[in-house]
């Protein structure tokens, strides 16, 4: 019998967890142990709306009045160091022992650091403390330097924009985004940043960062930028340590299988951290977005509790940058058609990525709900007829409608 | 005689109008309002989404839902509840009299009990 859950991180994934817990009825104790000092909060406004000066852009997860009324215990700044499935505790830092029936690992991920590139005009981004340092540098006429242009770099390039600040993104690949979304549909996304005044410098590895008294010189294959801050976004590594201590399996993150679950029994990991066995897909696969952490916490809680429920829903995940939003779904690392709908030019479109006649993943720029139907096709695995996805006479609505009749 | 508050029934739309895209923008006064014919019936909602102000009539309808094109957050047609979470999306009568949509321009009453969700915010989704 399950009489108490506890998360260790308080993020997304926890605050998830908790939430789905009280709303099934569960009863017992929950407790989130978070890393951080900050209650649970979420992150995608980090680059976005708070990082543009926004505090009142409801960052916090669960309020302390809920967290009350729920029964729903913080134990915060204090990290955990493992768990002890056999004695049914978490060890803390501190030395604190903590009860616990079943256990959700939710620790997230740690950015990506360039060894020896620190410094206080130098930015990685990931928490509250990190969006508050970077926000109070990011002001109008700075010359910021983002490195990387994936999300974290491209949503940052764009709040920095509005702000008034100079930019400039320093890329690996040839375009933005090569490796989801290929080369030409990156190519969209490097026109639109470069539309809207940020100098791309795509194709350029980094050789070094150094800080000076007065700014920053980024020197790269191309050549040398100088500029007042860096923002080095080049991904996330899970944070995998209180599980490898613990005995988890972890191989690019914590194994879980469709339920969520871990190699020991009434553990469960969540969220960033976990490499979860995606069963529509067939393979493991780790996912870095909020949607995927919520879902997943959903399903982990559900299971805990007796409620066997796979996680096998399609990702999805958005990007706002400038007045532009940016969606994704599904699973596609390789593809053998390309289908667009819509105009690439002018930067209407849905992209839909084809393997063996079915939708496997759909991108689209300000078009969320050819996006919605796309992740209907690819849960449904429904064979579409490429002609009938790029027709913008064909309602795409009408063909999960069609399935639902089925 | 009259009523205190008569309501004013405001022509929007034909019927056949939402046959296909099963909805429509309109514009009521300076209110833009989205139609949407969901199971046969005819519901209408702010069309500016509370979360991030983007247009749900470019959303879409499924599984009986409003799902927002923005951040696919997802309404109850009826009450214009957004699931999983405190905000609640302006809704409007309607009545549907010879093939004609009418809109009762005044906002439904919103939701009373908002405060007993957990969420206390509006961003992401």
């Amino acid at each position: 019998m399950i009489r108490s859950i506890v998360t260790i991180g308080a993020g997304q994934a926890a605050a998830v967890a908790a939430r789905a817990l009280r709303r099934r009825g569960f009863d017992g104790r929950i407790e989130l142990l978070g890393a951080e000092p900050e209650a649970p909060y979420q992150r995608p406004p980090l680059s976005k709306e708070y990082l543009a000066g926004d505090d009142d852009c409801g960052l916090h997860l669960l309020s302390e009045k809920w967290c009350a009324a729920n029964d729903v215990h913080l134990r915060l700044g204090q990290p955990a160091v493992r768990i002890r499935p056999e004695r049914g505790l978490i060890e803390l830092a501190d030395g604190t022992e903590v009860a616990a029936d079943a256990v959700l690992v939710a620790t997230g991920g740690s950015p990506r650091r360039l060894p020896g590139v620190e410094g206080e005009r130098i930015h990685y981004l990931r928490t509250l403390r990190d969006a508050d340092r970077l926000r109070a540098q990011l002001r109008p006429g700075v010359h910021v330097i983002v490195i990387g242009a994936g999300f974290i770099g491209a949503e940052v390039a764009a709040t920095s924009r509005g702000k008034g600040a100079d930019v400039t993104v320093v890329e690996t690949l040839d375009v933005p985004l090569q490796r989801v979304l290929g080369r030409d549909i990156g190519a969209t996304c490097a026109a639109i940043h470069r539309r809207e005044g940020v100098t791309l410098r795509l194709g350029e590895s980094v050789e070094s960062v150094v800080e000076t008294p007065t700014g920053v010189v980024v020197t790269t294959s191309g050549g040398r930028i100088e500029g007042d801050l860096v923002v080095v976004g080049i991904g996330i590594t899970p944070n995998t340590t209180v599980a490898e201590q613990s005995g988890l399996a972890v191989d690019n993150g914590i194994l879980v299988d469709e339920y969520c679950r871990t190699v020991v029994s009434n553990v469960y990991a969540a969220g960033d951290v976990a490499n979860h066995w995606h069963p529509l897909f067939g393979e493991r696969i780790r996912v870095e977005h909020f949607d995927n952490a919520s879902r997943q916490a959903t399903a982990a809680a559900n299971n805990m509790i007796g409620r066997i429920t796979p996680y096998a829903d399609p990702h999805w995940f958005w990007s706002d940058q400038y007045d532009r939003n940016l969606q994704y779904t599904g699973h596609a690392p390789v593809w053998d058609e390309l289908v667009v709908r819509g105009s690439v030019e002018e930067c209407d479109f849905s992209a839909f990525y084809l393997r063996d006649g079915l939708v496997r993943a759909a991108f689209a720029i300000d078009r969320g709900a050819d996006v919605l139907v796309a992740k209907e096709l690819i849960a449904g695995r429904v064979s579409v007829d490429a002609h009938i996805l790029a027709d913008e006479d064909v309602d795409l609505s009408e063909l999960t409608a069609l399935e639902e009749q089925l | 005689m009259s009523e205190p508050n008569p309501v004013e029934w405001v022509p929007v739309a034909e019927l056949s109008e939402l046959a296909r895209r099963k909805k429509k923008q309109v514009v009521v006064g300076d209110t833009p309002i989205a139609l949407f014919l969901v199971n046969g019936r005819v519901f209408a909602l702010h069309d500016v989404c509370v979360h991030k102000q983007r247009s749900l009539s470019k959303g879409t309808v499924l599984h009986g839902r409003i799902i927002c094109p923005g951040h696919q957050w997802s309404f109850d047609p009826a009450t214009g509840e957004a699931a999983d979470q405190v905000e609640c999306q302006p809704t409007y009568d309607v009545r549907v009299e010879n093939d004609k949509v009418y809109v009762d321009p005044r906002p439904r009453p919103g939701r009373a009990d908002a405060g007993a969700a957990p969420y206390t915010t509006t961003a992401a989704g």
